[in-house]
């Protein structure tokens, strides 16, 4: 379409501008991580926005190897928390995926579990903060208390809905006749669903998962309440990068954002094109 | 284009005429999900409707299951009627959500039609523009913190533009504070809305807008009238993610302020989080959660049925 | 010598980040130099004790000690099968490195030397700091059974022993006789301080691990400097000096405060969750000898012309505050007075074994920092100064515990005045040194400093109780966000103090007002009636 040249500079211009707004926050992050303790100090009249003297220490500290620069040495490294968030996110993926894959598939073909689609979505409207004494009473009753398939149990129920309305369009617009060319062959329902229809999917089942695995990674309310020690996942575990001698590590905890944004950062940008399908619950298509 | 309007149609879809071998594999197969759903919702609803009904809290030194040695019937649900603080903190919520998800919307939109043609690094951009969403939220929190503290870069940017020093101190002025988390949830969730409104932009069929073209109308005239009316669907999913997604907000903002100074960004879920560790009556903590399910419950079913309406749907 | 004691705190370093599993931050430790090692065995007539450092034997026991007895009674547990493998002690993070890190070289950890004596392993596990009641809370709630110790902020214990969640310990008191209230080595205050620390309603149910008795800090530096002193008193019309009086406290914070070079006039905290201990300090010392808090019978004293000038004052303080002071938490204050941001705070009496710390390169502030008493007013020609207790971790045995009595035992060792002045002694954690033997001590004195430690010993005799009666999470939480509303304008001072009064009753009345007046009773026996 022909537009004016004035039209091209102003359009080029809002979407500089909206770039620079959304990397601002960012990029103080990252440079936040390279910096030296001296150049922490965000409330300084020396406030810089680059680092002077770059530095790795900040990620060598948070796993344990203390530098010349940050004189606190750290008893629990970052290490265990990273460990945690990757299991509990995992298997939490894999909790809400097999659930939510195997209702989809139900649901989009013989019109079982009619009363899913509603319940999930207020599962996905209520404000978790509000059925957390209950969980928590349940949690430790049941043993499942500050470990990461306790946590990966809620993560699993919790992001059901966006496995189950995902993986449901996605059945929804799959051709039925390789299916059904399958069945007059003379093989069961089930062994289609497992040998046809799942392989089939696969590009969808991986990108479902990914979406998946980012909600889960995010938590911070949940892990907060549910874990107390050894599982404490990195959102958790973040407050605890502050001292006695500095104050508020904040290079610390810049570095360990930094890997913690590493994961979803490179899922959400490689599954982009079904991030807006899981988002709006599968109701739009490609 | 599917919509809500699914959900309720296959509610009412019944798998009658199916061969009774895939009606059990039906069964088999949603069984998990709804044994989560079960765990998830049977004992906790049941419990918080029990000690709603009552004063304990976990200071009292008896079990849950002994509550009812505290009746007090429903002087919770009458205490929260008169509970200004929770009332502050619903309107506080709503006022974050009517703010938040029209600037996120309208930016988003935006946004979206400044994407809609290609120009060179088009792609590239449009991956820049989605990191926000995809950090996680309680980074962001502490992101965020550092940014907005009187000597920190919001203050220093300010300056630039302002040619003097800066020192607005956001997190401890109760109306800056608030404005401050909202900045911080707009720059999280635009990238959600662009995202998603693109898509639905990059949806609308050409050849309708070319014939308009050719008919004289403007640019702006044709998005009123042919782009707009397409995309009500998706806009209306758009919006509703946010609000829902809004009304629970709670990392971040709990991060920068604790719902703080004083209760200025106490929102609901934070004020929630304060009375169930602070305080400790739980037995209240039980009735706002069931008023707020009702609640939610009845706005849901109503907002569905509204948006499922024959001419919602395009 | 220097380089000597920089290998080993590196190496320590290495060695603390390797060896625990868990948690938290410490500090390093600053080695002085020139020092005779002990041998490596225990001196005459001893039991028990740390080994391998000159001046070791001030902190080794002999049989008729607390310590001898409760390791003796361990192993008598163990003879009868009674004792457990392990114990699990829930500690705020920052403490731990004192329990987990030798101090000072030479010697074991007191975690090495418990597990060494006794066979049982003592597993610590980290709670983040402000977060102790809540995991505490949900450990009793839910029964969940995660701690067979938990260690809280002493103003809880109240609410913890109405809960049912922590244990009795009279029984075990009465039998291993911890000796609290020894009057050269025991508690500040003899049985008064035992009681008011360890008890509630007459019977012991926590074992006191903390001093945390508000102390004021200011920089040498500025104080000394002859420019600074001058300039004061062309302005003021007399010297400039660590203030005595809150008028000149505010005088001089407001002539010290220049932001725009980064300097802040006073930084004690005004945010939500601690900001309230600072507004104590200058309401109790609206009467002599104290302003209380409730009547004898229970009543809210606050809304009062004493509250609402104590919180007129505390609001106006905010001019020489850092413009963020409502969102600054200790993190920041420490953070900010070891970059030299600031002229006066007042914070835990930890401060300047943390930054006056030679082995703290990244603080500007070592050698520059000195102590003062509070400040006050002046009664009749008579100075009323008065600090806090406030937070103090003490330590409870849960309900849950299958062993109680061993958890009993090793609070008893961990608390007794010999281990534990060995212990705060370590930079490692925030156990304060709060009993008699503490302050006299060598180390001890070594790592907080000769200067600080005669300032918060004679700061203890001026300290008052926060308050710890069943309720004190909701009494301080109301006072709290009324203050934090005076603060920000969005009350008045005087309606800041009606609605903390009328939040006052109202919590009074869900308490119960009897468990009310004779625990309040209790509190107010232990105020000072110290003047100057």
């Amino acid at each position: 379409m022909q537009r004016s040249a004035g039209y091209e500079a102003l359009r080029f211009g809002l979407i500089l501008l909206f770039v620079a707004l959304t990397l601002i926050p960012t990029l103080w992050m990252v440079s936040m991580a390279f910096k030296p303790i001296a150049e922490w100090s965000a409330t300084g009249s020396d406030l810089t926005w680059w680092p002077k003297n770059p530095t790795w220490d900040n990620f060598a500290f948070i796993f344990g190897q203390s530098s010349s620069e940050l004189i606190v040495s750290l008893d629990r490294t970052a290490g265990r928390p990273i460990l945690a968030s990757l299991l509990s996110a995992s298997f939490g993926t894999v909790i809400a995926m097999v659930a939510g894959t195997t209702a989809a598939y139900g649901l989009s073909r013989f019109g079982s579990g009619a009363n899913l689609p509603l319940a999930l979505i207020q599962l996905r409207l209520f404000p978790p903060m509000a059925v957390m004494i209950p969980v928590m009473i349940m949690w430790a009753f049941l043993g499942l208390t500050d470990t990461w398939w306790g946590l990966a149990l809620i993560y699993g129920i919790v992001t059901l809905p966006f496995a189950f309305w995902l993986m449901k369009t996605f059945f929804d617009d799959m051709p039925r006749e390789i299916e059904d060319a399958a069945l007059v062959e003379g093989c069961s329902r089930f062994r289609v669903f497992v040998k046809i229809t799942l392989p089939m999917m696969r590009p969808a089942l991986a990108s479902s998962a990914l979406f998946v695995f980012i909600l889960n990674w995010s938590d911070y309310l949940i892990a907060l309440l549910l874990t107390t020690r050894d599982w404490v996942t990195i959102p958790v575990y973040m407050a605890s990068l502050s001292s006695s001698m500095t104050g508020q590590l904040y290079g610390a905890k810049a570095a360990l954002g930094l890997i913690a944004a590493v994961p979803p950062v490179i899922m959400g940008i490689a599954i982009q094109k079904h991030l807006v399908r899981g988002l709006t619950f599968g109701a739009l298509k490609e | 284009m599917n919509t809500i309007a699914d959900i309720t149609d296959t509610v009412q879809k019944t798998p009658a005429d199916r061969p009774n071998d895939e009606g059990h594999l039906g069964l088999w197969l949603s069984l998990p999900a709804q044994l989560l759903v079960l765990f998830i919702a049977v004992f906790p609803i049941l419990m918080q409707i029990y000690i709603s009904l009552t004063d304990w809290s976990p200071l009292d030194g008896i079990g849950w299951w002994r509550a009812w040695e505290l009746w007090n019937s429903f002087a919770n649900y009458t205490d929260l009627a008169q509970d200004n603080r929770f009332w502050s903190a619903l309107l506080r919520t709503l006022l974050v959500m009517v703010v938040c998800v029209p600037v996120e919307f309208l930016l988003g939109l935006g946004l979206a039609v400044l994407f809609v043609d290609e120009f060179p690094g088009r792609r590239f951009l449009y991956s820049v523009l989605l990191i926000p969403m995809m950090v996680v939220p309680a980074v962001a929190g502490y992101m965020f913190f550092m940014l907005f503290q009187s000597g920190g870069p919001i203050n220093d940017i300010l300056a630039f533009f302002v040619g003097q020093p800066v020192k607005i101190a956001w997190l401890s002025d109760p109306d800056l504070a608030l404005i401050a988390v909202m900045v911080a949830d707009i720059w999280q969730w635009t990238p959600l809305m662009f995202l998603i409104l693109l898509a639905g932009l990059v949806g609308v069929p050409e050849d309708q807008q070319r014939a308009a073209t050719l008919l004289g109308a403007s640019w702006w005239r044709r998005f009123i009238t042919i782009v707009l009316p397409r995309m009500k669907t998706i806009m209306i999913i758009a919006l509703a993610i946010r609000v829902i997604e809004n009304f629970k907000i709670f990392d971040t903002l709990f991060i920068m302020t604790g719902g703080g100074p004083g209760v200025a960004t106490e929102t609901i879920s934070v004020y929630i989080y304060k009375v169930t560790q602070q305080e400790l009556i739980w037995g209240y903590v039980a009735a706002i959660a069931l008023a707020i399910l009702i609640t939610l419950s009845i706005v849901s079913a109503y907002a569905i049925r509204h948006v499922s309406s024959p001419e919602a749907d395009t | 010598m220097s380089n000597n004691a920089h290998v080993s705190r590196r190496r320590f370093l290495t060695k603390a980040a390797q060896t625990t599993a868990l948690v938290g931050l410490a500090a390093p430790f600053y080695l002085k130099p020139g020092r005779v090692f002990a041998a490596d065995s225990l001196a005459e007539g001893m039991v028990g004790g740390p080994t391998g450092f000159a001046g070791a034997e001030r902190y080794q026991y002999g049989p008729d000690t607390p310590e001898g007895r409760a390791i003796e009674a361990i192993r008598a547990l163990k003879a009868a099968g009674k004792a457990p493998t392990r114990i699990v002690l829930g500690l705020s993070d920052g403490s731990i490195g004192q329990i987990t890190q030798p101090f000072p070289a030479g010697a074991p950890s007191v975690k090495d030397l418990w597990e060494k004596e006794t066979g049982i392993t003592l597993d610590i596990v980290g709670v983040p700091n402000g977060q102790e009641f809540t995991k505490v809370m949900q450990d009793i709630s839910t029964k969940g059974g995660a701690f067979d110790i938990y260690a809280v902020e002493w103003n809880r214990l109240g609410d913890l022993a109405e809960t049912g969640g922590i244990a009795n310990l009279d029984e075990y008191v009465a039998e291993h006789k911890p000796e609290w209230d020894d009057p050269e080595r025991g508690y500040v205050g003899g049985a008064q301080g035992v009681s008011l620390l360890n008890n509630y309603r007459g019977s012991t149910y926590g074992v006191s691990l903390d001093g945390d008795f508000q102390t004021w800090n200011h920089r040498t530096d500025l104080f000394g400097d002859p420019e600074e002193q001058k300039a004061f008193e062309d302005k003021h019309g007399y010297a400039l000096k660590p203030p005595k009086t809150w008028k000149e406290h505010d005088e001089i914070a407001a002539f010290f405060h220049r932001p725009d070079d980064g300097l802040i006039g006073c930084t004690d905290l005004r945010n939500q969750g601690w900001g309230y201990t600072n507004w104590y300090q200058r309401y109790v010392s609206t009467a002599s000898p104290n302003q209380f808090l409730f009547s004898d019978d229970g009543q809210p004293l606050i809304n009062s012309d004493s509250g609402v000038m104590a919180t007129e004052e505390y609001v106006k303080s905010l001019a020489h505050h850092s413009p963020d002071a409502i969102s600054w938490g200790w993190p920041e204050q420490y953070g900010n007075f070891a970059n030299a941001g600031a002229a006066m705070t007042c914070a835990f009496s930890n401060l300047p074994k943390f930054l006056d710390n030679a082995a703290n390169d990244g603080s500007k502030v070592t050698g520059k920092v000195g102590s003062h008493l509070p400040p006050g007013r002046m009664h009749d020609d008579k100075l009323v100064s008065r600090t806090v207790l406030w937070l103090n971790l003490s330590a409870s045995v849960s309900s849950q515990s299958e062993h109680p009595e061993a958890c009993y035992l090793l609070l008893q060792w961990l608390g007794s005045s010999r281990i534990y002045s060995w212990m705060t002694a370590n930079p490692g954690g925030y156990f304060d040194p709060f009993q008699l033997s503490n302050f006299s001590d060598e180390l001890v004195r070594q790592t907080y400093h000769d200067y600080h430690m005669d300032v918060v010993r004679e700061s203890v005799r001026r300290t008052v109780p926060t308050i710890n009666y069943p309720g004190a999470t909701a009494f301080h939480n109301a006072l709290d966000e009324n203050l934090v509303g005076a603060l920000t304008g969005s009350m008045s001072a005087q309606e800041a103090m009606a609605n903390t009064e009328r939040s006052w009753k109202r919590i009074s009345r869900r308490v119960g007002e009897d468990k009310l007046v004779e625990a309040i009773q209790a509190n107010k026996a232990a105020w000072p009636d110290l003047t100057d």
